[in-house]
């Protein structure tokens, strides 16, 4: 069946659309529907993911107009991230029955459901579409739909944390615009593959330095990197925590894939060397990587700390892109799919020990390795793996990345890659002392219930997955092998 | 290449700016979404600008005319105006949960009740 994949981007965007409409008067019909779709998406990405790692990466030509004039869908190595998308959407899914019935008012049910299967079929046509403009577009549909689903919860301050969310992404996706209506004025196409041929006929360099710095400046803001996070902490810590898991496993990727999408069209032309930028891409994610670490160290409120963690953890993988050899970028392409496996494990562990025990910070969640230890089980393995020790799923990445650095002849970034991870584990040793062995803060903690099976399901899933993500290493590296090489080649 | 010869670039720069500043220095979230709109607003411009072909006329087939402007960068723009119509959209329905939760619009305002919290 050729039509899989532009089924998987369509078919959740026109779902999404229909839920409320479906779900009118049929409550709890909204999340049987959003399982089912994402449960297709899962298949239909795991069978094109089958194909990519037989045959090699391939390409769909929407409505039969062939590129460079028609659309191009492209399903390379780096595309199979869809899986991972749909596998941590699924696992959400099922984690939001639960929760959503209580933290959300019962009017906004179908809207989350809605709001979350659009925000799905984004986030899978931006990792498989061959053209710039459509780039922006999916690009688009996953930010508007996860400006809403920031403030879906309500109260306070989430209206005003997705409202500084929406001005730093409206403000990067204009720009990202903007980069590509240049790219188009220079070469005339919108074909990412076009665009790449033509651009090494064109003359004049400084539109095309301005569209590449436009662009990676653009995809850093969507990605959360340090000097340009300040959105992403409040977002990613008021919102709803299956919206946490998704935002901070998924959404900040697409930043970094969008980037592993333009580079090649600048570095296949010889247009402009690249080497200048990657080497102030490596410095911005090393200091990214330890102000990350470095801010999450300080924070009382766990859902605070895994955010930070986030623009921590984006740091490596940033840091792997500069360095720009074949390791570093291994790592980073690891990374990508292993912190969201991680990071979902540790905002759907949290949330569910806020879901039940209704405390929020390190303090008073003491003691709850007692009352919860499934839970607690689940996000001690998370922050072992966000730590990065083996055999966990953090471990190949930040090792590759700093193995990247030594073989490059950089070891001072080598360094960073282990301080960040020992700053890390100052903080996994916080959280290990207030669960097990501090006398909690307040005596109700104690009778505290486990969450219910479909909450700690997919929490204990996911942890179960960190380990096999440590213990598997080699299926991910082989697979995205051929990418790594001809992103490496390609300067 | 002469400075005039481009001046739809400068002039979407020149707008692009103007909605920056506007975004960066107001203080009340109406008038920074005001910015916002004229920030992506300036950008639609540039594209449009960029589909014109000299002595082009309307793409619209007709007899005798041989040279019409690029149409495809004007499609291209209507599907980013839906896009800013819906960002604006979404920005505006916050500003108003904004107010409920805070009764003002103004930043300053804002961070001072979350301070006294």
């Amino acid at each position: 069946m050729s039509h899989w994949l532009p089924l998987a981007a369509f078919v959740p965007l026109v779902a999404g659309a229909l839920t409320p409409a479906m779900a009118r008067g049929r409550p709890g019909l909204a999340r049987g529907w959003a399982l089912a779709v994402t449960a297709f998406c899962t298949f239909a990405t795991a069978a094109l993911t089958r194909r990519v790692a037989l045959e090699g990466p391939f390409s769909y030509a929407m409505g039969a107009w062939a590129a460079p004039l028609g659309i191009e869908l492209r399903f390379d190595e780096f595309s199979a991230a869809s899986l991972f998308i749909c596998v941590i959407m699924l696992l959400v899914l099922v984690y939001s029955g639960p929760y959503v019935r209580r933290a959300l008012p019962a009017t906004r049910i179908d809207w989350y459901y809605s709001l979350l299967l659009i925000n799905l079929g984004g986030m899978i046509g931006f990792v498989i579409t061959g053209d710039l403009f459509n780039l922006f577009v999916f690009m688009e549909l996953v930010a508007v739909s996860s400006y809403a689903l920031v403030a879906v919860g309500g109260g306070r301050t989430a209206a005003l944390a997705a409202f500084k969310y929406l001005v730093a992404g409206a403000v990067s996706s204009v720009l990202i615009l903007f980069c590509i209506g240049v790219l188009h004025a220079l070469t005339g196409s919108l074909n990412m593959a076009d665009v790449a041929r033509r651009l090494a006929t064109v003359e004049s360099r400084p539109p095309v330095l301005l569209a590449l710095a436009g662009l990676t400046a653009g995809f850093l803001v969507k990605a959360g990197l340090f000097p340009v996070h300040v959105w992403l902490p409040d977002a990613h810590a008021i919102a709803p925590s299956p919206i946490n898991a998704v935002s901070s496993a998924l959404v900040v990727k697409l930043g970094i894939i969008g980037l592993l999408r333009i580079f090649p069209l600048f570095a296949a032309a010889g247009a402009v060397s690249l080497a200048p930028l990657f080497e102030a891409l490596a410095w911005l994610g090393a200091i990214s990587v330890l102000a990350g670490a470095f801010f999450a160290l300080f924070q009382e409120d766990i859902k605070l700390m895994l955010a930070y963690s986030t623009i921590s953890n984006i740091g490596y993988i940033v840091l792997g892109l500069g360095l720009a050899g074949e390791l570093a970028l291994t790592g980073a392409g690891v990374h990508i799919l292993n912190h969201a496996l991680i990071k979902a494990t540790l905002f759907l562990a949290a949330g569910a020990m806020i879901h039940q025990s209704g405390h929020r910070t390190l303090h008073d969640l003491r003691g709850i390795g007692r009352a919860m230890p499934w839970t607690t089980l689940a996000l001690l393995i998370g922050a072992l793996s966000i730590v990065g020790l083996p055999p966990t799923a953090g471990f190949p990445g930040k090792w590759y990345i700093a193995l990247g650095a030594l073989e490059s002849g950089r070891p001072g970034f080598a360094v960073v890659v282990l301080v960040g991870a020992l700053i890390i584990f100052i903080y996994f040793a916080r959280m290990l002392n207030a669960f097990y062995f501090r006398a909690p803060s307040h005596k109700e903690m104690l009778g505290v219930s486990e969450a219910p099976a479909s909450m700690l399901g997919p929490v204990l899933l996911l942890g179960a997955l960190c380990v096999l993500g440590g213990l598997l290493t080699h299926w991910p590296v082989a697979l995205i092998a051929p990418a790594v090489g001809r992103l490496a080649g390609g300067e | 290449m002469r400075f005039s010869q481009l001046y739809n670039y400068e002039i979407a720069i020149f707008l692009s700016m103007i909605g920056f500043y506007v975004l960066v220095s107001r203080g009340n979230l109406v008038k920074k979404v005001a910015g916002l709109s004229m920030f992506q607003t300036s950008v639609f411009i540039l594209y449009i600008s960029m589909g014109v072909v000299q002595d082009g006329t309307v793409p619209i087939l007709v007899d005798g005319v041989r040279v019409y402007s690029n149409p495809l960068p004007h499609v291209l723009i209507l599907t980013a105006i839906v896009v800013g119509v819906a960002t604006t959209a979404v920005a505006l329905a916050l500003i108003i949960r904004i107010k409920e939760a805070y009764d003002t619009v103004e930043e300053d305002e804002i961070h001072e009740q979350d301070r006294s919290f």
